[in-house]
């Protein structure tokens, strides 16, 4: 009841929102027949404005946890929007999870099923829940909004019924479990690393450097991923997290102009001067 | 020798067994029948001069043309027939034209008095005529529909004509002559035409490099005078001359002089030869 | 100046989909970049054109002109080669660079350099810059309306002053003589720096004779490195490394720095 009601007022932030004539206008152009359904799109035009993270995200299991690593570009079509963005989320204290795709499907995403994650831990009463809870709840919301929602995520945690635990999750909802695994536009030249150096029983120091290769190469080699190497190691059943934000930056801009830029005065145009010498305040008294 | 030239010298393009073609020396023979033109070149400028000669007394003065425009920095005196000349000039300014089309900039000297022998020997009763495409255009007129010329028929034989082309480029003021065997030569003075022998004699004696254009008109003009039957004057004959321009100085700009600047320019010569030849 | 930048009403439905050589090659949206709801439907149409990414500069001053280009050859979001040159000399005073389809770049300069030979053959001389210039622009309109799709910028010094000049293209020959220009997929990013930095655009206050600063090539050079050392931070298609040229009375002289490769 009452989140129809909201939903009518069309949203609760106040302000105007024309989502409903966009699609007016959306179908009346498909009745009049004069405009092709399939050209005229319904999705608003900001929406398709979002800023995408063309990606390289990758994880691999190793016998005491897994190793989960992201690159830190984001992008908006062809232009670098964000040099060093996070894209390993926090899902709980023994669970994160990388996101490719929509920045704000991937962010929103991670940050709602973190909640019901903590809800849910809090009424079991345990110190951890387990991963394949995460991986249900994150699927069946995916799987709701028909991969309209695009969020690819690599999702790494450990538990104490099943050990570490890696799985990938598609827009649409379909779920894979593995051992090495990668997402994104990189995920290709992620996984040439993966099938060239993965073994089974890898330390965890082959782990993370085999995290760090495959990160690097989607760097390197995918023109939407870029900048630093993010580590995340979950291990020790679930109880030690290490965060390893910016665990390689190696690509550094390469120059930057000895001088710099002094701009002279005068380069801001001034329209027109106007001068007061000051403004009077006066107290007024009343006598109501 | 006589024998073998009634035989060789029918077709255009056959070789004598001497190795002559006897019709592109027959043409070459038509240019000494033609008016005498005279050609100076100076540090100045380049001046042109030639003799009109006037068959009747009735005839228009100035519908006889001798010295033609090229292009603005170019001009071109003619000596044999004057109908042959005009395909020739017709195709020069095509190239002119087509060059600035193409590079936004004045024709070399040079490379248009190229462009008129090329054409010079491109005639001949066979050939593929209408789709003449000589393959050294390198495609450059592709698209811009400029090369219409081409379709037109070939002449059969060779030009009965010979330019002189005077012009100011970017290396400074040139004197060119093309004939019908397609020869294109850079001269400091040059006669062509039915008096040029004389005229080239008296050229050598008195040509120096470091004349002044002013002398040169003069020069130019005794030259003239000395090979013509008729009296020379302002009406019998044609001067023109490529000088520097004030306002653009890396090339010349081509200029006929009026009647009355002739008759100045005749003014100044002296009253007789001093006896010299 | 009047360029035609819009007329797709124009071009046979073929070319509708593509990326029109007339539009700025960084404007064409990616189609894997945003994947639109009805993209899968619409069956994708073939086209003739590329974009292989990359950004050209040239810019000129008193007595130099300088052409640049990155190294990169991108084909949407993968890097085929990292050596790839944008740029071409084509006399002892003009050099030309262009972004674009790196196939229609090869054909361009070659056709361009038979061009220049077969000049250089029945003239005895090079190509001044103005003439290679409207050559250029000659070369490209011959293909009006099937055009090469390539973004040229010329530069040079005239052989008579030594003033260096630059020249901007559209991809079927209209043409402008500059200071300094840009092009490619890094445009949008460096020509307005370009502008404020070596122009003097937007000093309003300033007299316009006074505006251009007048830069020494030193300066400039560090001018082009930051513009394109910012280029990459920010496009995706520029990076690897930059190639410059520059053109004195002195000859040319080529330099490469590296860029970021990611």
């Amino acid at each position: 009841m009452s989140s129809s009601s909201s939903s009518s007022k069309g949203g609760n932030g106040g302000g105007f929102n024309f989502d409903h004539h966009l699609r007016n206008q959306w179908i009346t152009a498909c009745l009049q027949g004069n405009a092709d359904a399939s050209t005229t799109d319904p999705v608003p035009n900001y929406a398709r404005h979002a800023r995408k993270t063309g990606t390289t995200i990758a994880g691999v299991q190793y016998v005491g946890g897994v190793v989960l690593g992201a690159d830190t570009r984001a992008t908006e079509d062809t232009v670098v929007a964000d040099k060093n963005c996070e894209k390993i989320h926090y899902l709980a204290s023994n669970m994160y999870c990388c996101g490719a795709g929509t920045a704000a499907d991937t962010e929103a995403t991670t940050r709602l099923i973190a909640s019901q994650l903590e809800l849910h831990r809090q009424a079991v009463g345990r110190a951890r829940v387990p991963v394949v809870a995460a991986v249900n709840m994150l699927k069946r919301h995916l799987f709701r909004y028909q991969g309209y929602v695009s969020a690819a995520l690599v999702l790494g945690g450990v538990d104490e019924w099943h050990g570490p635990s890696l799985y990938t999750i598609y827009p649409h909802g379909s779920v894979d479990q593995l051992p090495y695994v990668s997402m994104g536009s990189g995920s290709l030249a992620a996984m040439a690393v993966f099938e060239a150096g993965w073994r089974e029983q890898l330390s965890e120091a082959d782990a993370r450097q085999l995290v760090y290769e495959a990160i690097t190469a989607g760097i390197e080699n995918d023109l939407g991923s870029g900048s630093n190497v993010d580590l995340c190691v979950i291990k020790d059943g679930g109880r030690t997290v290490e965060y390893l934000r910016g665990y390689a930056q190696e690509q550094v801009r390469t120059y930057r102009k000895p001088d710099g830029y002094a701009f002279p005065k005068g380069t801001t145009a001034v329209l027109a001067e106007d001068f007061r010498k000051y403004v009077q305040v006066r107290k007024v008294v009343s006598d109501l | 020798m006589f024998q073998s030239r009634s035989e060789y010298d029918r077709g255009v393009n056959t070789f004598s067994p001497e190795g002559r073609l006897f019709q592109v020396e027959y043409a070459l023979e038509a240019i000494k029948l033609g008016s005498t033109a005279v050609g100076v070149q100076t540090a100045e400028g380049v001046v042109i001069a030639v003799e009109k000669r006037i068959p009747s007394p009735l005839v228009e003065p100035r519908s006889i043309e001798k010295i033609v425009e090229v292009d603005v920095h170019a001009g071109a005196a003619l000596s044999g027939l004057t109908a042959d000349a005009r395909t020739l000039i017709e195709h020069a300014r095509r190239e002119a034209q087509n060059h600035r089309f193409h590079y936004d900039e004045p024709m070399p000297v040079e490379s248009i008095a190229r462009a008129v022998c090329d054409l010079a020997l491109r005639f001949g009763e066979s050939g593929e005529g209408g789709d003449d495409d000589d393959g050294d255009d390198n495609d450059k007129n592709e698209g811009d529909g400029e090369d219409d010329e081409r379709s037109g028929p070939r002449l059969s034989r060779p030009f009965g004509v010979a330019l002189l082309i005077a012009g100011w480029d970017e290396n400074g003021p040139a004197l060119y002559t093309t004939d019908p065997s397609g020869t294109c030569i850079h001269w400091g003075a040059k006669a062509i035409g039915a008096g040029s022998e004389a005229a080239q004699n008296a050229l050598q004696e008195q040509y120096r490099r470091d004349m002044r254009l002013a002398e040169a008109e003069v020069l130019a003009l005794r030259v003239l005078r000395q090979v013509m039957e008729e009296k020379l004057n302002a009406h019998n004959v044609e001067v023109a001359a490529v000088t520097r321009t004030v306002d653009h100085a890396r090339v010349g700009q081509f200029q006929l002089y009026s009647t009355e600047r002739v008759k100045a320019c005749v003014a100044r010569l002296p009253e007789t030869e001093t006896a010299t030849s | 100046m009047d360029r035609p930048l819009s007329h797709s009403s124009f071009l046979p439905p073929l070319f509708s989909s593509a990326p029109h050589p007339l539009s700025p090659p960084h404007s064409v949206p990616h189609p894997s970049a945003a994947p639109s709801v009805n993209a899968a439907e619409r069956p994708a149409r073939w086209s003739p054109y590329q974009d292989n990414g990359g950004t050209v500069v040239a810019l000129a001053g008193r007595d130099y002109a300088i052409v640049a280009a990155d190294t990169r050859f991108s084909v949407s979001f993968s890097i085929p080669t990292r050596e790839f040159t944008k740029i071409t000399q084509l006399t002892d005073r003009v050099v030309l660079a262009s972004a674009g389809m790196g196939a229609d770049r090869q054909y361009l300069h070659k056709m361009l350099h038979t061009r220049l030979a077969m000049y250089r053959h029945q003239h005895q001389r090079d190509m001044s810059l103005p003439a290679a210039a409207q050559m250029l622009s000659n070369t490209l309109y011959s293909r009006r309306f099937f055009p090469i799709y390539a973004f040229n910028v010329l530069g040079g010094i005239d052989s008579a002053t030594g003033e260096g000049f630059v020249y901007g293209y559209d991809a079927i020959g209209s043409h402008e003589q500059l200071k300094v220009v840009c092009s490619g997929s890094g445009q949008a990013i460096v020509q307005p720096v370009l502008d404020q930095q070596f122009s003097g655009r937007q000093r309003y206050s300033v007299p316009d004779a006074e505006r251009a600063p007048s830069l020494t090539l030193e300066q400039a050079t560090a001018l082009v490195r930051d513009a394109f050392a910012s280029a990459t931070e920010r496009d995706i298609h520029t990076g690897d490394a930059l190639e410059m040229w520059q053109i004195t009375a002195a000859g040319v002289r080529q330099t490469r720095y590296e860029l970021r490769k990611d």
